[in-house]
């Protein structure tokens, strides 16, 4: 054993964020107002506000890559090479075509 | 008070945020190149229907989209094949696959046509979203403005290791000038939708300011957001990884 991973990811405030993007994802008001909240108050008003924006950003972007099929860029390869083969996450790729 | 388009909002949204919702609201009611800009905004109004859609749902709950035959409840104001592109887009993009894009295309959809098509959806899904993250209404559909497409297709545009065809960096001419940042090769992100300039330039633009400017990616050694550089990846890697995105 290692040792547990830190909530969050190590990142300050990251398990509010966390929470709030999958709430936000999950688009259950009921779950994400206490979120919004608690982010709020973590991080103020403009940290709420930028967190919204790269959540909606991010849910976009990610259906352009999946909608035009494109592949990882070439200087991504080397460095995800042993956590694609790890995951088997190549396979899957070839299943979308 | 806030600018425009959010000055009923009582939190804090940045003058440059909003006035890039705004660029982005007027660029989904222009004529593209291939559609006018009645069928983008129904293309817009059908983003945000897609997500009371029954049929998708069942898809959503099945172990393959293809197992669940129907209908989608649609606004009724776009054929079928834009309705399935949308309805899929929004609900369901990581499961779509190459035959079903060859589907699209078999439908009578043109490549140039589904480009533009994901462009739209893209900026509803994000100002959407952004709204739905602060409990906020969405922002009210802007009138389609009058006009025709340009039907401009990128003279360089080839297939390459995408479904869809791009336009590599070497092939641009001037009126594609200004669609990839400078100083860098683009990223195959930022190629994917380059068969439609127009998109690419408007959605980038949304990067700048919803994300963070191109030249601030990778600068740790500032901050330009209320939030950090390691808070705002932390936030991208989870979306990404709920979204089931490889890229």
């Amino acid at each position: 054993m290692t040792g547990a991973a830190a909530p969050g990811g190590g990142v300050a405030q990251g398990d509010r964020l966390i929470e709030f993007a999958e709430a936000v994802l999950a688009g259950d008001e009921a779950r994400l107002a206490p979120a919004r909240a608690r982010l709020a108050a973590a991080l103020g008003e403009d940290g709420l506000v930028d967190a919204a924006g790269i959540v909606g950003f991010f849910n976009a972007i990610d259906r352009i890559a999946d909608a035009t099929g494109i592949p990882l860029d070439p200087e991504r390869l080397p460095s995800t090479a042993d956590l694609r083969a790890e995951l088997g996450i190549d396979a899957f790729l070839a299943g979308r075509g | 008070m806030n600018p425009a388009p959010y000055e009923p909002v009582s939190r804090p949204i940045r003058d440059d945020l909003a006035a890039a919702h705004r660029r982005a609201w007027v660029h989904i009611a222009r004529p593209g190149a291939w559609w006018d800009g009645r069928r983008r905004v129904a293309l817009a109004a059908e983003t945000r229907n897609a997500v009371a859609c029954g049929l998708c749902r069942r898809r959503q709950q099945a172990l393959s989209p293809a197992a669940v035959a129907g209908e989608h409840d649609t606004l009724g104001d776009l054929p079928d094949n834009l309705v399935e592109i949308v309805h899929r887009l929004r609900t369901d993009p990581a499961r779509l696959t190459r035959g079903w894009y060859e589907g699209v295309l078999r439908s009578g959809v043109t490549p140039e046509q589904y480009v533009e098509t994901v462009g739209v959806v893209a900026h509803v899904v994000a100002l959407d979203t952004f709204a739905q993250a602060l409990g906020i209404a969405p922002l009210p559909l802007p009138p389609p403005a009058a006009g025709a497409p340009s039907g401009q297709r990128p003279p360089g545009a080839r297939q390459g290791p995408a479904w869809v065809p791009w336009v590599e960096p070497e092939a641009l001419t001037e009126t594609e000038a200004g669609m990839y940042p400078r100083g860098r090769p683009p990223a195959n992100i930022h190629r994917a939708m380059s068969l439609v300039p127009s998109e690419v330039r408007s959605f980038f633009d949304l990067c700048e300011h919803q994300y963070l400017p191109a030249l601030g990616m990778r600068d740790f050694d500032r901050e330009f957001r209320a939030i950090t550089h390691a808070q705002i990846e932390l936030l991208a890697a989870r979306v990404s990884a709920l979204n089931r995105c490889f890229y």
